[in-house]
């Protein structure tokens, strides 16, 4: 298991965000993390990568326990993540965006940056290539060199996916990654996730509210409400508990489904 | 012209330069006031460009640069001091130089930097305005420290008579109250700035630069992708009491300058200066530093210059309540809000003079086939993409999914 999550609770002040949530997520799969607003999703992203720490539980990471990691620590041991409200580094161009990311990668020291050494030199055009390569699976490559913020919104979120793999990671937690694409943004989307995890063999752990998304590209689904687990299994078995049926209320997840998630993203964007 | 080749050249001919400038500046500026505000805007060049790196790369608001330059100051006139009595005093000389500047300069830049470590260690680790408060706090305690050693009866113990061997208030003027020996001619500090330059160009345009800038972005962001907020910060804010320390140094050493380094000199005006050559010059651009620094040193000093003019003495006969010292600071300030108000990101922005501009070659594409175009929904269901594998470089081959039955939404 590659990811292992056990009775993790989190609390801010008398809100419990996240309770006693136990999941553990395959190898190489693409799984689902799902609910209504305010259920705690991003919270256990953020939990994950050390944004905040959990009150109980373990969060164990190909065995490692991240309780006593620093956010950069456990983004190193191949954790990385997109946000909800996207966070690029504003003023920086796209590619030195994506550059970031393997900072920590480097093998030259910042006295050969300073002597400007052949390795300094060797290293940054492997790293450019790489990033462009990255950006060129996003279709972000002809806008390399534009300030970040400068770009459409779903090429912001585009682009902070590829900074997240800029990272060589071997989780990549994905929040909200198709908010505000529309109908065939969302399909282009989906076939990325499947070319990332293909080719680069990492787990996808997916935040969505988007169904045509989450329902096309996940194996196995966990449900949260109120910070509680109400469901999990297949995309079929999800769709069809009168659990989580409930817990969308309106929100359709049956029959109607395409539609109303449509309509769903139509809302958010 | 190989790289190797054109960094030796490039590096003779600044040599070059700065040695002329040695022996052939009081030809060039005969006057001494001149020669010595010239050398002042250059050392003013080198706290800037330091300052730089944490407040314009890095975006931690340190407002106490004056304490690391007034450190570096006093450590170089101590060490250049004692080191001139030890070569038999007399006259600098430029010979002599070469022994006294280099282990001044250093001892300069690296007290400064533990200093710059103990300040920056707890401080940095918090988010917000702390270091603000706390390098403004450390500046303040550094020079009353020093200012108040020789009243009272402070002077008792080691540690009181030490620092009241630094003059107090009065200042200190070598080991025998001679003057700090002047051997920081054109060379040094000329030399010096070219260097400083050259670093934090090279600081700038590397990864490490890269993560500074991000991190200045968004700190949460940069964490996620390895960057260790609290590594950086405390790095960058010491190699930027170093870069203050040395510009101190040789501050103490100056030809022309005051031979006596006293604590009113690295006063908060000193910091707030410091500040305003770097916004000024647009902050997190080195060009920007540089020609802040010079502007600031000497739009002060041409303001001061003022007060001596024929038409202000007799505006000051007729309002003899007028202070003009006031009115200086008043005619800096609009100075300043004009500027800002014209250019509020400084001359320069985050950019710099030479842009370098960057041709790609074009290259394969890599990624999974074109997304299904936005159709119907009934017609993308119908056709999903049998997607031809198209060029790819080696290692990066798309293993495009068999449709998954049955799992499809669609
Ligand atoms: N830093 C915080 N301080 C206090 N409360 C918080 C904090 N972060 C999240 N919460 C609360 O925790 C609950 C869960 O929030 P979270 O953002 O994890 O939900 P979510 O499932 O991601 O929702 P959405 O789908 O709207 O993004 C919410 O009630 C939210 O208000
Ligand atoms: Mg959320």
């Amino acid at each position: 298991m590659s990811l292992d999550l056990q009775r993790v609770t989190k609390r801010f002040g008398g809100l419990r965000a996240v309770g006693g949530v136990s999941f553990s997520v395959p190898d190489r799969s693409i799984f689902g993390l799902i609910g209504p607003n305010g259920a705690g999703k991003t919270t256990v992203f953020n939990l994950i990568t050390g944004v905040y720490k959990h009150d109980e539980g373990s969060i164990r990471f190909g065995g490692t326990d991240l309780a006593p990691l620093r956010p950069s620590q456990i983004a190193r041991l191949g954790v990385a993540r997109t946000f909800q409200n996207i966070r690029l580094f504003g003023q920086l161009t796209v590619l030195e965006n994506v550059l970031v990311a393997c900072e920590n990668l480097r093998r030259s020291t910042l006295t050969s940056a300073l002597l400007r050494s052949p390795f300094f030199y060797k290293d940054e055009q492997e790293m450019t290539e790489r990033a462009l390569s990255l950006l060129s699976v996003f279709k972000l490559e002809e806008m390399a060199d534009e300030i970040s913020t400068s770009l459409s919104y779903g090429n912001q979120r585009r682009l902070e996916i590829a900074r997240a793999m800029m990272l060589k990671p071997k989780l990549l937690l994905l929040d909200e990654p198709a908010a505000g694409m529309n109908y065939g943004e969302a399909e282009g989307l989906k076939q990325q996730i499947r070319w990332l995890r293909d080719t680069f063999d990492i787990t996808v752990v997916l935040v969505e509210h988007n169904m045509q998304v989450v329902m096309g590209v996940c194996e196995e689904i966990h449900v949260l409400d109120h910070g509680e687990t109400i469901s999990h299994g297949t995309p079929e078995a999800v769709r069809r508990d009168p659990k989580v049926l409930a817990a969308y209320l309106g929100e359709e997840v049956e029959d109607e489904a395409r539609p109303a998630a449509a309509a769903a993203a139509e809302e958010r964007a | 012209m190989p790289r190797p080749l054109k960094r030796v050249i490039t590096a003779l001919v600044l040599l070059g330069v700065v040695v002329a400038l040695e022996f052939g500046f009081e030809t060039v500026m005969p006057d001494a006031a001149w020669r010595q505000l010239a050398l002042f805007a250059m050392v003013n060049v080198i706290a800037a460009l330091s300052l730089n790196v944490i407040n314009g790369m890095a975006g931690q608001f340190s407002i106490g640069h004056a304490g690391f330059v007034g450190i570096g100051a006093y450590t170089g006139a101590i060490v250049s001091g004692n080191l001139h009595q030890q070569l038999g005093g007399g006259d600098p000389l430029f010979g002599n130089s070469f022994l006294v500047m280099p282990p001044a300069l250093l001892a300069s830049g690296l007290v400064a930097a533990l200093f710059g470590l103990v300040v920056g260690l707890p401080s940095l680790r918090l988010r917000g305005d702390y270091l603000a408060i706390v390098t403004l706090g450390f500046a303040e305690i550094f020079r009353l420290t020093i200012a108040t050693a020789t009243t009272g009866a402070a002077e008792q113990g080691t540690v009181g008579r030490l620092l009241g061997a630094l003059g107090g208030q009065i200042g200190y003027a070598g080991p025998d109250d001679t003057g700090v020996p002047q051997y920081g001619g054109p060379f040094w500090i000329f030399g010096a700035v070219v260097l400083a330059t050259l670093i934090a160009w090279r600081l700038k345009f590397s990864g490490w630069g890269r993560a500074l800038r991000a991190l200045r972005e968004d700190e949460i962001a940069s964490a996620a992708v390895g960057v260790d907020p609290t590594r950086y910060k405390v790095t960058s804010f010491v190699i930027s009491a170093a870069g203050g320390g040395i510009a101190g140094g040789l501050l103490a050493s100056m030809r022309d300058g005051n031979p006596t380094i006293q604590p009113d000199q690295f006063t908060f005006s000193y910091s707030f200066d410091a500040i305003t050559m770097v916004i000024l010059g647009g902050s997190g651009s080195v060009t920007g530093s540089i020609v802040g620094g010079v502007l600031v040193t000497f739009t002060v000093k041409l303001i001061e210059q003022l007060q001596g003019l024929d038409s202000v003495l007799a505006l000051k006969a007729a309002y003899p309540a007028l202070d003009l010292n006031a009115l200086r600071m008043v005619l800096y300030a609009s100075i300043l809000i004009g500027l800002m108000i014209l250019r509020p990101e400084g001359l320069f922005g985050e950019r710099e003079l030479f842009g370098r501009r960057v041709v790609r070659a074009k290259r394969p594409p890599v990624g999974p086939a074109e997304p299904v175009p936005a159709t119907t929904g009934a017609e993308a269901a119908a056709e999903r993409p049998g997607a031809p594998p198209e060029e790819q470089p080696p290692g990066t081959a798309v293993e495009h999914e068999v449709k998954p039955t049955g799992r499809e939404f669609e």
